[in-house]
């Protein structure tokens, strides 16, 4: 049994009557010590998908699913007291700027004990040598004065260690981290995943990495899943993915990487931008900056679909030569 | 890249350094921070370097020295064929116009409360004599070449997404042609796919009009896409500096390298052998004495703790390591 299932996922905001749906019938299975890497442009619904499974999305937010199933609890229909027991412990997240994470007026060692108290019995002494190995894991260097430190005596690195720590320490099942690099030097953010794919392989923890950074994933990934514009389009393994994207989507965000055009003058690029709350076409979504689109993708909606392995929303997916297939 | 300056040299930094003095606090006196150590380099009209390193390099200090909104502490900045240093008022104020800025984050560069129209059309206004029905049409010229609509004229900046309102700051910092344009990180803020339209801009402006950039940026894949010329940075000073090819093809300097070897590859075959850096920049305010890298650096031995590395030419680049003959290979 997997250890994440969900199906069916939807989150709107607005109105009942015009609601914009930001997330809209997601499904996503993570099993146990599983990576797997979501990645999208921003307003592709990765952030609150995630959101959403933790809940925290708040009312005026509407957040609907067929199943939201964590470790075989189904954490719909649970009571907020006991999610609460569920959530900081056995499923984690850290989120992208680790500097307004942290509270300004507690000492690391504070944040972190704190965590601690709600989910350990854990007091006294046992409690702080437990915080002091926890950064130790996390490879800070002079654990033992840090606990003292303030958040803002920290670089930008040092602080998403401490956040690093600070998820791991009740040795979660799954761990969410959202674009835990973006703000980060390149050489710290090689930093920064290493110790997270280390952790991971040591306490067997699932691993979901939500990036724009398909670099990033890439090298660590086992499964990827594509987003645009609140669904996935895209589901498979890393290295088919990479090999060969079926959806065009997928194509033109991979295309568009420098690294991919080495040597040509221009990069190519995908024309316009997501569609957003009031522009989101009649058919499929990425219609309008679809280079292959046809007139049945301006009206048809299509769904995401089983083909040799992977899933793919498109009506016409590419074959391996990267073509439309055309019946 | 020679040490000669070339007839069409635009840009041409000659030491330069900027130390910044800051208060450590009630009695204490106070600390100098070198924020920017004996940098030169030369930009011919037209070709883009592109300044790498990480955040505390010194980039974004050498971008405010480019575009005259501070002095350099020592040293020579050359724009143009005229040295700041003996110019007057009247001739700054005639330099500033030809080195323009875009700046990181477009959220926070453009102001709020006016219209894309009048936002352009205010360095017309500053540094021309046009009047209001030639600057209009000068805006709206620049509006096509970027790719925005004329429907945009009027509108505010919250109107905007990030990709568009970056094209807006390039748009503004071309108004008057200049002929170097310091762009910091313009990139970083947005996502792939809209770096790739940001970048080909650049790449048609730079063709069109012959704008020389000066390019700024951590992102090593898209420094090889946009740069002629690679200087990597590394706490105020220049560690290598030479020719793109050259620089990515042979990366030479263990900074340089880790640098590679950190950015993340999708292909395979892109990736280079982990190297792996323990610890993070020296702060500004204790620096490390010798090599600045000396701290992290997994060859530093006692003569590297000691004694600052000079930028010597070795292998068609400049490079500051005392050890490059015996670690390269």
């Amino acid at each position: 049994m997997s250890l994440l299932d969900i199906r069916n996922l939807n989150v709107s905001f607005g109105s009942t009557a015009q609601p914009f749906h930001a997330v809209s019938g997601l499904d996503l299975t993570v099993n146990r010590g599983e990576i797997v890497g979501i990645v999208g442009e921003s307003g592709s619904g990765k952030s609150v998908t995630m959101l959403a499974m933790m809940g925290l999305v708040d009312a005026p937010g509407r957040v609907t699913a067929d199943a939201l199933q964590f470790n075989g609890q189904d954490l719909l229909g649970m009571k907020a007291a006991q999610k609460r027991k569920i959530i900081g412990k056995d499923i984690a997240m850290i989120f992208q700027d680790a500097l307004t994470s942290l509270n300004p007026a507690y000492t690391v060692g504070f944040q972190l004990m704190e965590t601690l108290k709600l989910h350990t019995p854990l007091r006294g002494a046992a409690l702080r040598r437990r915080a002091l190995e926890l950064l130790e894991q996390v490879e800070i260097p002079d654990a033992k004065s840090r606990l003292e430190a303030y958040p803002h005596q920290l670089s930008g690195g040092m602080s998403q260690r401490v956040m690093i720590a600070m998820a791991i320490a009740c040795e979660p099942k799954l761990l969410i981290a959202d674009e835990p690099t973006t703000a980060l030097d390149v050489t710290v953010q090689a930093q920064i995943m290493e110790l997270l794919v280390n952790l991971q392989k040591q306490n067997e923890m699932a691993l979901i990495l939500i990036t724009h950074d398909l670099a990033v994933v890439a090298e660590v990934a086992q499964r990827m899943v594509v987003m645009y514009a609140g669904e996935v389009v895209e589901s498979s393994a890393t290295d088919a993915l990479f090999a060969t994207p079926r959806h065009p989507y997928t194509q033109a965000l991979l295309a568009s990487i420098p690294e991919h055009s080495k040597g040509a003058r221009r990069l190519s690029t995908l024309a316009g931008v997501v569609p957003g709350q009031y522009d989101r076409p009649q058919g499929c979504l990425l219609s309008p900056r679809c280079p292959y689109v046809t007139d049945t993708c301006r009206s048809t909606k299509p769904a995401l679909l089983p083909l040799m392995g992977t899933s793919v929303r498109c009506l016409t997916p590419l074959d391996s030569s990267g073509i439309p297939t055309h019946e | 890249m020679n040490n000669q300056s070339t007839p069409n040299t635009i840009l041409e930094a000659k030491g330069l350094s900027r130390h910044y003095s800051v208060s450590r606090g009630f009695l204490q006196g106070h600390a100098t921070v070198k924020a920017l150590n004996d940098v030169s380099f030369q930009l011919a009209a037209g070709k883009t370097l592109a300044v790498v390193g990480e955040s505390g390099c010194g980039k974004s200090t050498l971008a405010r020295q480019l575009t005259l909104i501070e002095e350099p502490s020592s040293g020579h900045l050359v724009i143009d064929g005229v040295d700041i240093a003996n110019a007057d008022a009247a001739a700054l104020k005639a330099l500033r116009p030809k080195v323009q800025m875009v700046f990181q984050n477009p959220f926070a560069s453009l102001n709020p409360r006016k219209q894309i129209g009048s936002m352009l059309a205010e360095p017309l206004l500053l540094n021309t004599r046009l009047n209001a029905s030639e600057r209009e049409q000068r805006v709206r010229e620049m509006l096509n070449i970027v790719g925005l609509r004329p429907e945009h004229y009027h509108r505010y900046p919250h109107m905007f997404s990030g990709g568009q309102r970056q094209r807006i700051a390039i748009a503004r910092a071309m108004m008057l042609k200049p002929a170097v344009l310091v762009a910091d990180e313009p990139t970083s803020a947005l996502d792939v796919s809209i770096q790739a339209q940001i970048l080909n801009l650049f790449m048609d402006l730079q063709d069109e009009l012959g704008t020389a950039y000066v390019f700024v940026s951590h992102n090593l894949a898209v420094v090889e896409h946009i740069a002629d010329d690679v200087m990597v940075m590394y706490f105020g000073s220049t560690v290598e500096y030479g020719d793109k090819k050259t620089i990515f093809e042979q990366p030479l300097h263990p900074y340089t390298r880790a640098l590679m070897s950190a950015t993340p590859a999708i292909r395979q075959e892109d990736r280079r052998a982990k190297m792996k850096l323990t610890g993070e920049l020296p702060s500004p305010l204790n620096p490390p004495t010798g090599c600045a890298f000396s701290t992290r650096c997994p060859y530093a031995d006692s003569r590297c703790r000691a004694e600052v590395p000079p930028l010597r030419p070795l292998a068609n680049r400049m490079i500051a390591c005392h050890h490059i003959e015996n670690i390269a290979r």
